[in-house]
């Protein structure tokens, strides 16, 4: 399965559409992919925040993980929150660092939404801290989930973001990066 | 397309700290505001409340939050008003790490209470310490907000501490 290289909205560049401009959105195509990257993040905006509705291949209906790497590396540790509809857990993981929930194939024509803020990206004073808020509504059953995740790798700016999922992105997952401007 | 995400101010905290972030003379053309906020304070914790002022008043809050620390959750009413967390400098695993909150405040120019949404992480490089959560306050009086003002109440705010101010508009 090739992963898929999302194209930078260079179109929109100089013109006044305010503070909240799009970078790049990748739709995956039939077939599926097994990852979608966003490369060479431009630095000229202050935060990003990625907007997903994304799907697993894996068979069967279960809800799988939604998974972020930066500049090429895993996150460094994780946190959620999360609820579906019958409980309330909350944990953390440095091995598994999913930063969402998505459903599996199971759930025909449904698909997760997830929202990942990341605050000063380029900021070099700082390690990243990353806020996610999610849900999947199945019709029945569910999953809501708040994540935040910290990245310590090194304080570096963020140029590259890659997601996946536990086995492959489904078709018609769709991923939408965003930068909001800071001057 | 119209203007409907726009930046208004913001703010670095500089070397020394701040007592707080504040912005005034907000201008009264947006329907909503958001203020997106990395922070970190001199307490020697592993996180402290972040708390909101609207109009210099910290009175008439009331705060509804369900947090979560570790495997640990809970929820709480207050009226002091909360609207998230923000990293500290004690304990380890802490350097160079900054909460990340966003904190939404709807009609903030009309004549009702004004009801804010908020969520929050702290994040620390070791076992422990995090804490992440979501927040309902409410300031239950009438005026139209014109001053923001950031604080932790009693501690100062780090160098490199930033609050961005953004306008949104529904036309």
């Amino acid at each position: 399965m090739s992963p898929i290289l999302g194209t930078l909205a260079s179109q929109f560049s100089g013109k006044p559409f305010g503070s909240f401009e799009s970078i790049a959105t990748v739709t995956v195509g039939a077939g599926g992919s097994s990852s979608v990257s966003f490369t060479s993040i431009p630095s000229t905006y202050t935060h990003l925040q990625i907007r997903c509705l994304a799907k697993d291949t894996t068979a069967g209906s279960t809800f799988q993980n939604f998974k972020m790497t930066i500049n090429g590396n895993t996150m460094t540790r994780r946190h959620f929150l999360f609820a579906d509809g019958a409980s309330v857990a909350a944990g953390s993981s440095t091995t598994n660092l999913a930063i969402g929930n998505i459903p599996a194939a199971g759930f025909t024509s449904i698909f997760g939404a997830v929202i990942i803020d990341i605050l000063d990206y380029a900021n070099t004073n700082k390690n990243k801290t990353i806020r996610s808020l999610g849900g999947t509504d199945a019709n029945g059953s569910g999953e809501l989930a708040f994540y935040s995740a910290l990245y310590a790798v090194n304080t570096n700016a963020i140029t590259n973001l890659s997601f996946s999922a536990d086995s492959n992105l489904a078709q018609y997952t769709q991923i939408a990066l965003y930068g909001i401007k800071g001057a | 397309m119209a203007n409907t995400y726009k930046l208004i101010s913001s703010i670095t905290v500089g070397s020394g700290g701040a007592s707080d972030m504040e912005f005034t003379n907000i201008p009264q053309t947006y329907t909503d505001l958001l203020l997106k906020v990395t922070g970190r304070t001199n307490k020697g914790d592993l996180y402290n409340d972040l708390s909101i002022r609207f109009n210099n008043s910290s009175s008439d809050f009331s705060t509804l939050a369900f947090v979560s620390t570790g495997s640990g959750k809970s929820t709480f009413t207050t009226t002091s008003p909360y609207v998230g967390s923000l990293n500290d400098t004690g304990g380890t695993g802490g350097d160079n790490i900054f909460s990340s909150n966003d904190i939404y405040i709807f009609n903030y120019r009309g004549s009702n209470f004004k009801s804010v949404s908020a969520d929050s992480a702290v994040e620390r490089n070791n076992t422990g310490g995090d804490e992440k959560g979501l927040y309902s306050t409410l300031w239950s009086q009438n005026a139209a907000i014109t001053t923001i003002t950031l604080v932790s109440v009693g501690y100062t705010l780090s160098q490199y501490s930033t609050a961005y101010l953004y306008g949104i508009s529904n036309a």
